[in-house]
């Protein structure tokens, strides 16, 4: 066995150019594949990654969201509060009262977000993952007391925003008790708002309508059911049919990862173009191989080659580049791989890490393998199959 | 050892039929050292490759000990050409991108003896022919003689009871020419090998017991 392959890789080493060139197309293929799935598996991490963390939350908002797109139908009020925090499984439910108002900092004017919370709820709006960085949360007890995302902190006015100074939202001086940690991503919107107790949120915003109710569940599997009974229960209350949307974390998660499967797929299609091309070019080379060697191939069936040698030889050859190929492939593909990360890291300033699955790798490889014995089946299988008078006469 | 009955041999180039073999009938008895010489396109060459198992006659039969080779498989075939024949070309015919001992170890290769027994037996063969110090060179690097040597230990490898040469001396001076008849000679009275030369040098001939001629594609007279 060891002696077959040492056959072929001589016949690979007599045509080093050739080689590496058929070699390089397979590596470029294979590449293809496995940088763009690591990214893409990396993108849906950073994705979905964060969606997880806040699985237990149902976003209950009057109106119809879908990707991108909400459509305000009205608001809430306490009789709805009250029914959802009744509903089985429902472990905490809080409202928030929001809207956009005039915000001043040392003469610089611009209109912010502004959420009334309830400080009893912090935990059921936060949860574990929004985290106060400077100073402290509110307290039920503060009045004119705000806490800032933290783009406003730092980035809608020239000065910096820090604890204990004050702000004008509305008309009315706030003192800043506490700024949030950085969120980014799916609560980006975090960054950009402001939170102020519910009670001088009703002064300031001038009503008590309910913009957003946040539901957490006890047990995540429940959630979808919980979400319809949340949407029925409402629906109900104010009389009109659909006028509730209640978005499970779970659900959002699912369609992502459709969303990410077909993007996936896509990108994996295209990259398989290159292997499509790659495999022609080991055919391509293959079949010139044979025909160079007819003569040879006649000396050695003259000398007693069977079929079978003749056909495993020129299989192990094309087999050979491929898994060559394939290595080669796999290491340009982590390359790559970081290399796309890192430029979307400093195009966008979201780093989306490269992961490269050890999966994804063996199966770049074995793809590989399957493309060369593939491409070298025709032009083994016509080599095997030359007459030996016939070949021997080739010249 | 080696008959053929009415053998026959058309090739077909496009529509038209070229007769290459006229039914030959011989017998070749073991051990015996025989020279088929005639002038080119006689059939010769077809001959020998009928009795080379490298080719199927068109009609007729070729029994190598005692079986009908019309009736084997390819692979079948090639089992005779690893196992009972060594071949001998003008040509040489030696694969380039191999030594000589590789050269020379490759049909045991195909035959399935394991590595060290290969190396061992090729070199031996080697210094049989009086090639033990060019054993590592390519053929590029050998004289046409020395190929013909290295080609003979390859046919010598799985230890065939016939040599078939087809113009073994047709391209090496007459002085080398010599030197391979001799080896061939001695296999034959030595080994006790069966021996068939195809040539048009009737000098070569010369040196076989048995000389038959022949003439568009039949056997002239002994």
């Amino acid at each position: 066995m060891k002696d077959i392959f040492l056959l072929a890789y001589r016949d690979i080493k007599e045509r080093k150019a050739r080689t590496s060139l058929t070699l390089m197309g397979i590596a470029v293929g294979i590449a293809a594949v496995i940088a763009l799935m690591s990214v893409g598996y990396g993108f849906e991490q950073s994705v979905t990654g964060e969606l997880v963390e806040m699985a237990d939350l149902i976003f209950v908002m009057p109106g119809k969201a879908n990707f991108g797109n909400y459509m305000e139908l009205g608001s809430f009020n306490e009789r709805d509060l009250k029914d959802v925090e009744r509903i089985g499984g429902v472990k905490e439910a809080a409202a928030m009262i929001s809207g956009m108002e005039e915000v001043e900092y040392r003469g610089e004017k611009t209109v912010m977000r502004v959420i009334g919370i309830d400080t009893r709820d912090i935990s059921a709006i936060f949860g574990e993952v929004v985290k106060t960085g400077d100073g402290r949360d509110l307290r039920d007890n503060d009045h004119k007391a705000c806490l800032i995302g933290h783009s406003i902190a730092n980035d809608y006015f020239d000065e910096e925003i820090g604890v204990n100074d004050r702000i004008n939202i509305g008309g009315s001086k706030f003192r800043v008790v506490g700024v949030l940690e950085k969120q980014g991503g799916f609560r980006s919107d975090v960054d950009s708002s402001i939170y102020i107790t519910e009670r001088d949120a009703k002064s300031i915003l001038g009503n008590d309508e309910i913009a957003q109710i946040t539901v957490r569940v006890r047990d995540i599997g429940e959630a979808e059911l919980i979400a319809e009974e949340i949407e029925e229960r409402i629906d109900e209350n104010h009389k009109l049919d659909d006028f509730t949307s209640a978005m499970t974390m779970g659900s959002a998660i699912a369609q992502l990862k459709t969303i990410f499967t077909l993007l996936q797929a896509v990108l994996v299609a295209i990259a398989s173009i290159s292997l499509i091309v790659a495999s022609i070019g080991i055919m391509n080379t293959m079949l010139m191989s044979v025909m160079e060697r007819t003569h040879e191939i006649g000396i050695m069936k003259a000398i007693g080659a069977k079929n079978r040698n003749v056909l495993s030889l020129f299989l192990l050859e094309s087999g050979m580049v491929s898994v060559a190929g394939g290595v080669c492939g796999c290491v340009l593909g982590i390359i790559g791989a970081n290399v796309i990360s890192i430029g979307i890291g400093a195009a966008f300033g979201e780093a989306i890490p490269a992961i490269l699955r050890p999966e994804v790798l063996l199966g770049g490889i074995v793809v590989a393998v399957i493309v060369g014995v593939m491409s070298g089946l025709y032009p083994a299988r016509k080599a095997s199959k030359m007459s030996p008078v016939e070949a021997v006469r080739y010249e | 050892m080696i008959r053929t009955e009415h053998l026959s041999k058309v090739y077909r180039m496009g529509k038209i039929e070229v007769p290459a073999l006229r039914d030959v009938s011989l017998e070749i008895e073991e051990g015996e050292f025989l020279a088929i010489v005639g002038p080119s396109g006689s059939g010769k060459s077809t001959l020998l490759n009928m009795l080379g198992c490298l080719d199927k006659p068109t009609s007729g039969a070729v029994f190598i000990g005692g079986v009908n080779t019309a009736s084997l498989s390819e692979n079948e075939l090639a089992e005779i050409r690893r196992e009972k024949i060594g071949f001998i070309f003008q040509q040489f015919n030696l694969i380039h991108s191999l030594t000589a001992l590789e050269n020379v170890a490759l049909p045991m290769f195909f035959a399935g003896v394991n590595s060290d027994a290969r190396i061992k037996r090729a070199a031996e063969l080697l210094a049989k022919v009086g090639l033990e110090k060019r054993m590592h060179h390519k053929p590029s690097e050998l004289s046409g003689g020395q190929q013909q040597r290295v080609a003979i230990a390859r046919a010598l490898s799985n230890n065939p009871a016939v040599i078939i040469g087809d113009e073994p001396t047709g391209n090496v001076d007459s002085e080398t020419g010599d030197a391979i008849m001799g080896i061939l000679e001695g296999l034959n009275r030595n080994e006790g090998r069966t021996i068939i030369v195809v040539t048009h040098d009737t000098e070569i001939a010369a040196h076989a017991p048995r000389v038959i001629r022949m003439k568009d594609g039949r056997l002239l007279e002994e």
